[in-house]
């Protein structure tokens, strides 16, 4: 939970049903009018959605605890656990985080699913009585979806947007030709970590504009995507030359550096500025599709 | 590689990038230095747009006023302008930064000698910072100085890169005045490179005022004379005068307030949508309200002037024990006035605005007062608390949207009650909102003029204030009428209740 949250309202089942967790939230919610003027508020812009395999269980926690304040919408964590017996565990917490100079407070609700056993095989039965009607669902994926398997699929036609990071995933730039782009609007982290390199590289613009090669110093997975925007939007070939390091530290274009830019954005802020975003990204698509190539 | 000037119209690279709301490399040149304005709120407002990096990579501001300061003096005291009214953490490098764009030039403007060496000290400038002789003056003074600055900037042009002069508010005094001075200006500026400022039109949920009516298909089908029974607009301040005293006799309530803010946000509330969101599209709709108003006759608008109150549980002095204010001062420090909009949209549908100071709470508000439901099938105890339906746009504070509604209370019975559905910015968008002046000082940097008034706007706001200041001159008002700490004198209640209405406490 989060260092800001001004109280924090908590209910726990095991082998539960999807009805329980929607009593409880209702319970909850009411149970946090005690201490204010009236139930907090839910002021609702989306429902977040993650699927998290265990392996990335602990940054997810910590990505969302950063999350909260920014963001207080209904969060739905999705934890696989596709060996154990069958079966729905559940953890709810309704936090409450100050509203600047009022009494009252605003809502966010956090419901974290163990899905055991072939629960995890029918995901969106269990997440599509869960979302808030009529705004966005943002589906975040830790790790490589497995685009073409069931779970994935479903979870794909039930989100708006589809929240990924490449960086993530052991087979880019090749895995960039399988985003699901034409069901969802998709969204990469990684892509968002390349945004303060790429406002470097257009102030170069129009000594740029002739690139013939780029050398980057950083993960495979932001070298591919910034060779590829490159490549999209200046329509010309750009061979790409990558040194792996874990950030990326260092773009030469045709032999000169870029600028170093100065901006270094948390992961909460990375993911945060990925849920500001509503609608398709066409240069990301164009640049993931160039990458693909590479 | 040499980093070169972004071009938008033609750099593929920064679509999506959001990188064209960095204005061209430029000098900003503030006249009245040393004033309050600069302190309180265009420096914090310079240094929140250098944390997000929105200002050019060449930049200078160049601070004159006839304070002899020197430039490290004046860094200095911006630095704790910055840090007490900052809304951002202080962060030394940003700090650093801007310090090292800023000078200092004490200069009294009455010599014109000082003008010329403002050009020398521009022009150098230019040379060491890279500003390509771009230039946003921005006149932080009062009234009187605005037209001796300007005719020697005027006089004194840049002929390399673009000048913009940016105005504070008030605009004149009175109509005449406002159109002598528009006229000194137009002698050395184009009107595109006026920017008049009514800081008003850079808050967000002003600006969201606009989102809320054109962005939502079910507000503008309700939006005119057939649904709505009434508007009203609430500016009220629980602060006096502080320490404007010479100002605010000369100016009072209806000059400091309704004059610009009040009549700008009766505008935006009436307006028709603008076909786009250029500066004079959305303009040229908003002089076209302002055309359409009756000028308000004497029994239409009300007068006051606070007595001795409690504010916020503090005994607060009347308005003629203030510090500088005559015994007999009739300055008024409230406005209430009924007006209409005579056009197809909103004729015969009153908005009743009032501002004041030393008010029962500060608050702007819009209230949009749909007529009641013309035949609830439900017995008269049951709707006995119920109020017809309100859209309550909170300007300032607690920034949002409420839609009061008629809701069954839960039971065996059928009894309803008014509930309120909210939007509230801090809660949607956990972000501070920017402050008003931030949005403006970039946008005239960038020449957008969308958010500044136009003199004909301006020339419009005057005609209908002169006309209610000629009616007042008739008679000497009994004042003070209110105490401080209340909504406003008794005859301010009766100009609304004379109609069977009320004002709305939200």
């Amino acid at each position: 939970l989060t260092a800001t949250h001004v109280h924090a309202e908590q209910w726990s089942g095991e082998d539960v049903g999807v009805g329980d967790v929607v009593m409880a939230l209702c319970r909850l919610r009411e149970a946090s009018a005690h201490e204010t003027e009236g139930p907090d508020m839910r002021t609702s812009v989306m429902t977040h959605l993650a699927w998290v395999p265990p392996e990335w269980e602990e940054a997810a926690v910590e990505t969302l605890a950063g999350l909260g304040e920014r963001h207080p919408s209904r969060g739905i964590l999705l934890f696989p656990q596709p060996e154990a017996d069958d079966g729905i565990d559940a953890n709810i917490s309704v936090l409450a985080f100050p509203l600047r100079e009022q009494r009252r407070h605003i809502a966010a609700e956090v419901i974290e699913l163990r899905l055991r056993g072939r629960t995890c095989e029918a995901p969106a039965s269990i997440v599509n009585p869960l979302l808030v009607p009529a705004i966005p669902v943002f589906l975040r994926w830790r790790g490589r979806p497995g685009f073409g398997e069931q779970h994935a699929e479903q979870l794909v036609e039930v989100c708006d947007r589809l929240i990924v990071d490449s960086r993530e995933w052991p087979d880019v730039p090749q895995a960039y030709a399988q985003l699901p782009f034409d069901r969802a609007a998709c969204s990469d982290i990684a892509w968002r970590r390349t945004e303060p390199w790429r406002r470097s590289l257009a102030r170069l613009w129009p000594g740029i504009a002739e690139l013939e090669k780029l050398r980057v110093q950083g993960p495979i997975a932001e070298a591919s995507l910034l060779a590829g925007w490159l490549r999209s939007r200046l329509d010309r070939e750009v061979v790409l030359e990558h040194d792996e390091a874990e950030e990326l530290t260092a773009v030469d274009v045709d032999g000169d550096a870029c600028p170093v830019p100065k901006e270094r954005p948390t992961s909460s802020d990375l993911l945060s500025g990925e849920l500001d975003e509503f609608s398709r990204d066409r240069v990301y698509e164009a640049a993931a599709r160039a990458a693909a190539t590479f | 590689m040499t980093e070169t000037q972004t071009q938008p119209q033609e750099n593929p690279l920064l679509e999506g990038l959001g990188m064209r709301r960095t204005p061209e490399s430029c000098a900003l040149v503030i006249f009245g230095a040393s004033g309050d304005l600069t302190r309180r709120k265009i420096f914090p407002a310079l240094y929140a747009l250098a944390y997000r990096r929105l200002l050019p990579e060449r930049f200078a501001v160049v601070g004159t006023a006839r304070s002899e300061w020197s430039d490290h003096e004046f860094r200095d005291r911006m630095e704790h302008a910055v840090r007490e009214f900052g809304r951002d953490d202080f962060k030394q490098e940003v700090w650093d930064w801007l310090a090292d764009a800023t000078q200092y030039h004490p200069m009294d403007f009455a010599d014109e000698s000082k003008a010329d060496e403002l050009v020398s000290v521009l022009n150098r400038v230019d040379e060491e910072r890279g500003t390509r002789g771009n230039r946003v003056y921005y006149l932080a003074v009062p009234p009187p100085a605005m037209p001796t600055i300007a005719k020697r900037l005027g006089k004194r042009r840049s002929t390399k890169g673009w000048t913009r002069i940016i105005v504070e508010k008030p605009f004149g005094h009175d109509l005449a005045s406002a159109r002598q001075l528009t006229k000194l200006l137009s002698r050395y500026f184009a009107e595109e490179e006026v920017f008049r400022i009514d800081h008003y039109l850079g808050k967000e949920t002003v600006q969201n005022m606009l989102a809320l009516r054109f962005a939502n298909g079910i507000f503008e089908p309700i939006w005119n004379r057939q649904f709505v029974d009434h508007i009203q607009i609430t500016v009220a301040e629980t602060i006096g005068i502080e320490s404007r005293a010479e100002f605010y006799e000369k100016a009072g309530a209806i000059r400091d307030i309704f004059q610009n803010h009040m009549l700008q946000l009766v505008a935006l509330t009436a307006m028709e949508p603008p076909i786009d969101f250029t500066a004079d599209s959305v303009r040229n709709e908003k002089v076209k309200v302002l055309k359409a108003m009756y000028t308000p006759g004497p029994k239409h608008v009300v007068r006051g002037q606070y007595g001795p109150g409690f504010v916020e549980g503090k005994e607060a002095p009347g308005y003629r024990d203030e510090e500088g204010v005559g015994p007999s001062s009739t300055t008024e420090t409230y406005v209430a006035a009924k007006l209409f909009v005579d056009n197809w949209r909103w004729a015969d549908t009153p908005i009743y605005v009032r501002t004041g100071k030393r008010l029962a709470r500060r608050e702007t508000t819009i209230a949009i007062q749909f007529k009641r439901a013309p035949h609830p099938p439900f017995e008269d105890s049951a709707i006995k608390e119920l109020q017809p339906n309100s859209l309550l746009v909170h300007v300032q504070p607690d920034e949002g949207v409420s839609l009061a509604i008629g809701a069954k209370v839960p039971g065996q019975g059928m009894g309803i009650r008014t509930v309120h559905m909210d939007f509230m910015y801090g809660g949607a968008f956990r972000m501070e909102l920017p402050d008003a002046y931030e949005r403006l000082i970039l946008d005239a940097m960038l020449g957008d003029q969308t958010l500044f008034t136009r003199s004909d706007e301006v020339e419009e706001q005057w005609a209908i204030v002169d006309a209610i200041v000629a009616a007042w001159a008739r008679d000497r008002p009994a004042f003070p009428n209110y105490a401080a700490g209340t909504w406003g004198p008794v005859s301010a209640d009766e100009l609304i209740q004379r109609d069977g209405r009320e004002w709305l406490t939200h």
